[in-house]
């Protein structure tokens, strides 16, 4: 008898104290998750304003789109939003590409990256490099490409690769919103 | 899906190591790659945790955690007690098939538990949101890394003993200024991608 | 065990990351910018001072063979705790140190201390001795984050200082301020590579100090003696 108490007991004990954190993790949760999520909310319709400035969004159901593009969306003063992900040199690099009626890249942003820090992390940076890199995408069309390439965007120094991916995404975006027409 | 699982496995070993380039792991890489047989056990050892870890995490996010709605917050409990158990096992396992290589891990073995590759290896699964293979085959890849790393480095280390550097550098000091080296090497793999 | 010498323990002489060595992966990973160190710094204080104190308090009811199990579960509780509060609150931080935070469960540093200290000594003791290895840990996170920071990008306080509304900033969008031109920084100091050269070098600076002042010390013996 004394060997099956000696089992029990600790297994008791450990599934008591599992028990108690996953019932205060519930309450944190609770407390945390609407703003949590309002924040998430938020951060995109951020990104999607600073692309292309709209009173609303709405989202569209793609058919047949490229692997790399999630989502789309139609801006209500006209144009399109399209969030691509792309593989960067760390990891992959999720952008807001904004999209105008007549297929010319409103702008850029870079929402989700793991790049190397001081390099390719320059291009989701709020610095002056950073804007300077993403503004160079304004008013691309077509075939988006890094000077290496034989396109015109100036890559960031020493994260070819990075920029690289986000041209590869921009064109992506531009090539889809022609289909979307 | 073929490309993919390539492109996760260049990553693990090469372009995204685990030690060189993600920082995952460096305790017990730097624990027992002072002996190349140590570290080949112990990198094992890894990559068995590491396949078992992704594939059971996966298989409990997705029919357990997700259809309850506790993912965002039991996650990381869940994860790190089906970590802590396998480890148990495989020490248990060892201890009676291969006494000899359970010596000579000796206080490692436990420390999987906090291997940060392991534990780092679920979570980026889940975060990436793979899918079944391709989480099994980032964690096999990723103890392959792991295991590439050890390996290259203990080779290193064995020799390190006969070089003369400063005193002060002695241990692990000596150890991460080398292994800063190879994290500087493993760099020249980076953007290293198959063209689908 | 009197309050100065845990905290030289926790500072110097038995300092996590410099003297016991653990808890580097972290250390290396994350220290780029001021912002990431300080948050790092005070999310591992925290938590392993709730770590110790709970822990500590439920000692005597730990049963031996499932001990390490109880200090995970209680451990990964109080680090999704801080995830969650910093997801909701300071999402640029938890965006900055991505899995980092969750991995903080692995950190040594956390289950070292569970196991060594706090299972065994006071609640108050434990607190104690949480808060001063955290102080350690914060500090040398802070020494990395400074001379990474400022030798590779060339900023100061990146990430916490010079924001875009205010001087102290939260949102991640302190552009630091500048000390070497943008440009002629040593960018490779905040690659993995610099990660593992500076702590080499920190580590070797502790090692030279620490002899240094031995040899002091028994010299100083010594010489009362004679």
């Amino acid at each position: 008898m004394k060997k099956l108490v000696d089992f029990v007991k600790p297994a008791a004990i450990l599934l008591i104290v599992a028990a108690v954190v996953a019932l205060v993790l519930g309450l944190v949760d609770m407390v945390t998750r609407d703003r949590i999520e309002a924040i998430a909310a938020e951060t995109k319709t951020n990104a999607m304003k600073a692309v292309l400035d709209a009173d609303s969004y709405e989202e569209l159901t793609l058919e047949n789109a490229p692997a790399d593009v999630d989502e789309a969306y139609t801006a209500a003063g006209g144009g399109w939003v399209v969030q691509v992900t792309e593989s960067g040199s760390q990891g992959s690099i999720t952008l807001m590409v904004g999209v105008s009626p007549d297929l010319t890249c409103t702008g850029i942003s870079v929402t989700d990256s793991s790049e190397t820090a001081g390099l390719g992390a320059i291009a989701s940076q709020q610095s002056t490099a950073g804007e300077n890199f993403r503004s160079q995408f304004v008013g691309q069309s077509g075939t988006v490409a890094v000077t290496k390439d034989g396109g015109s965007i100036n890559a960031l120094t020493g994260a070819t690769i990075t920029s690289r991916a986000i041209s590869a995404g921009v064109t992506t975006a531009l090539a889809l919103c022609e289909t979307l027409g | 899906m073929f490309a993919s699982i390539v492109t996760i496995s260049l990553a693990a070993i090469l372009t995204n190591n685990f030690i060189f380039s993600q920082f995952l792991g460096i305790c017990p890489f730097l624990g027992v790659s002072n002996k190349m047989s140590t570290a080949t056990g112990m990198s094992v050892a890894v990559i068995f945790v590491m396949t078992m870890a992704s594939a059971i995490c996966w298989v409990i996010n997705q029919f357990l955690l997700i259809p309850f709605g506790v993912a965002d917050f039991m996650q990381t409990v869940a994860y790190i007690l089906v970590i802590a158990v396998l480890v148990q096992f495989v020490e248990m396992f060892l201890k009676k098939a291969i006494p000899s290589l359970y010596s000579a891990m000796g206080i490692f073995l436990p420390l999987i538990t906090t291997n940060c590759a392991v534990l780092g290896v679920v979570l980026l699964n889940t975060q990436n949101s793979y899918n079944f293979l391709e989480s099994l085959v980032d964690g096999f890849t990723g103890g392959v890394g792991f295991t590439v790393a050890i390996v290259l480095f203990a080779s290193v280390r064995e020799r390190l003993q006969f070089a003369d550097y400063p005193k002060a550098f002695e241990g692990f000091a000596i150890c991460l200024v080398t292994a800063a080296l190879f994290a500087l090497a493993f760099m020249g793999f980076s953007g290293m991608k198959i063209p689908v | 065990m009197n309050v100065k010498k845990q905290l030289t323990e926790g500072l110097i002489t038995n300092n996590p990351v410099l003297v016991q060595q653990i808890g580097l992966c972290a250390t290396m990973a994350i220290s780029t910018s001021l912002f990431n160190g300080i948050g790092m710094g005070l999310s591992v204080l925290i938590i392993l001072t709730c770590c110790n104190v709970v822990i500590s308090a439920i000692r005597k009811i730990i049963p031996g063979q499932v001990r390490l199990a109880i200090f995970v579960v209680v451990i990964a509780g109080f680090v999704t705790i801080v995830d969650l509060l910093l997801k909701a609150f300071i999402p640029a931080l938890s965006s900055a140190l991505g899995v980092f935070i969750p991995l903080i469960v692995v950190n040594c540093i956390i289950i070292g201390r569970a196991e060594a200290f706090s299972s065994k000594e006071g609640v108050f003791l434990s607190f104690r001795d949480g808060v001063f290895q955290g102080l350690g840990y914060t500090c040398v996170l802070v020494l990395m984050c400074l001379v990474r920071e400022l030798l590779g990008s060339g900023t100061i306080g990146g990430g916490i200082l010079n924001g875009a509304t205010s001087f102290f900033t939260l949102d991640g969008t302190g552009a630091g301020i500048r000390i070497i031109p943008e440009g002629f920084g040593a960018g490779a100091l905040v690659l993995p590579f610099g990660g593992f050269l500076t702590l080499g070098c920190l580590m070797a600076v502790m090692q030279y100090a620490l002899r240094k002042s031995n040899e002091k010390k028994a010299r100083k013996e010594k010489e009362v003696k004679e």
